[in-house]
């Protein structure tokens, strides 16, 4: 092998194949040069990683935080409408209370069987659930965009505000100037000249 | 670490399907990696927080689309590379590209906790990173401490693998001018 830098950079980096670490290694075995640059290479490394990793200050928000998730209730709601068990449940004990209040109320014709009224309210399917978390994620996504381009908007308008306060203080100056040349010669012409420059110091 | 490839990839699996709380094991995981990544590419800690979360809020809404749950992490970065140069983009919008700075850029970030570096070694790191270019440090920040192979940094980066290799080398070149007696006094 040659003494090529990439070479030993690519061994350093852990990017070579097996077959390939072996010929470095016999070649840094009779290069100092070679082996000298990569304890270069190694020292620079161990500096590298003297910049820890930080904790995340915060938790990044799950898609399932309450911000993106349906309330409890509906969760609930859902839940329970999507059980068959639940739902036959449900509709035995409507059912029977309907019978016993029936009889208690009614008791002596024969009425006509009344159909016990089964819940027809919609669940909600997971499907929906995931929808409803899509929607919500798509809404945030949306309004940090937003706060984004707000934040833009007004940092250029802030420089764009500055950098015309700058302009017409130059023209003054320069008006000024050209009035004092004019009117009280040279030397007020430097004393003036001296302020505006020190006015116009950032 | 095969195992843990093989939990994220069915992870990623549950997730893709509307597993939510998968989902959630996931962002617990890679959560500190992508915050430190954007971090060290803004050198602002709010910026780095709020573009993690927009990171895993769109990595969510486009989980269906990563065909190749084994290349989650690649792909992950990408929408955070992606994210992060946007932000750059609509912050300068008259500056191009290639001469996008992150925001701080001579301060540094600072470094908290207890280290068994020194202080000083730490703030000269950051100061020689700042001064690469935003493309050498990214390959820098990507390989040292992100660990990503050359071809994941280029999809990542969206450009060759030698284009890569050329921008990371060039800073390895930079950084062990700048931090050969730091590190030397740093190590030994």
């Amino acid at each position: 092998m040659s003494c090529s830098p990439f070479d030993l950079k690519d061994y350093f980096l852990k990017e070579l194949p097996d077959a390939g670490r072996q010929p470095v290694e016999d070649h840094l075995r009779t290069c100092p040069a070679c082996r000298e640059e990569l304890d270069r290479l190694r020292l620079t490394e161990a500096a590298l990683f003297a910049l820890r990793d930080e904790e995340v200050p915060q938790r990044i928000g799950f898609v399932s935080d309450e911000v993106f998730e349906p309330a409890p209730w509906r969760r609930w709601w859902g839940a329970f409408w999507g059980s068959a068990a639940r739902l036959g449940f449900a509709s035995a004990a409507m059912l029977s209370i309907a019978i016993l209040v029936h009889a208690f109320v009614r008791p002596a014709p024969l009425a006509p069987l009344v159909s016990s009224p089964v819940a027809t309210a919609a669940s909600i399917s997971p499907v929906e659930v995931q929808n409803l978390i899509q929607a919500a994620v798509s809404r945030s996504v949306k309004e940090s965009e937003a706060r984004q381009e707000e934040k833009t908007q007004k940092l250029v308008a802030d420089s764009l505000y500055r950098e015309e306060q700058e302009r017409i203080m130059r023209v003054r100056a320069e008006d000024l100037n050209r009035y004092l040349e004019r009117s009280d010669g040279a030397r007020k012409v430097a004393a003036y000249r001296t302020t505006a420059e020190t006015r116009l110091l950032p | 670490m095969i195992f843990r490839a093989v939990e994220d990839a069915d992870l990623i699996r549950h997730a893709a399907r509307g597993a939510v709380e998968a989902y959630n094991l996931l962002v617990s995981r890679w959560e500190k990696r992508v915050y430190n990544y954007l971090l060290r590419l803004t050198s602002n800690r709010e910026d780095a927080l709020d573009l993690a979360q927009d990171v895993f809020l769109k990595a969510y809404q486009n989980l269906r689309k990563l065909e190749d749950p084994g290349r989650f992490g690649p792909w992950l970065y990408r929408i955070a590379h992606n994210e992060a140069y946007s932000m750059f983009r609509r912050r300068r919008p008259e500056t191009d590209v290639d001469e996008l700075e992150p925001e701080g850029v001579g301060g540094g970030i600072t470094v908290g906790g207890s280290s068994v570096f020194p202080i000083e070694l730490s703030l000269a790191v950051s100061a020689a990173l700042t001064r690469l270019s935003p493309e050498q440090r990214e390959a820098v920040v990507l390989k040292v401490y992100q660990g990503f192979k050359f071809d994941e940094m280029a999809e990542i980066l969206s450009c060759p693998v030698s284009t890569v290799k050329s921008r990371l080398y060039t800073a390895l070149e930079l950084l062990k001018v700048e931090l050969a007696p730091i590190g030397t006094r740093g190590v030994s």
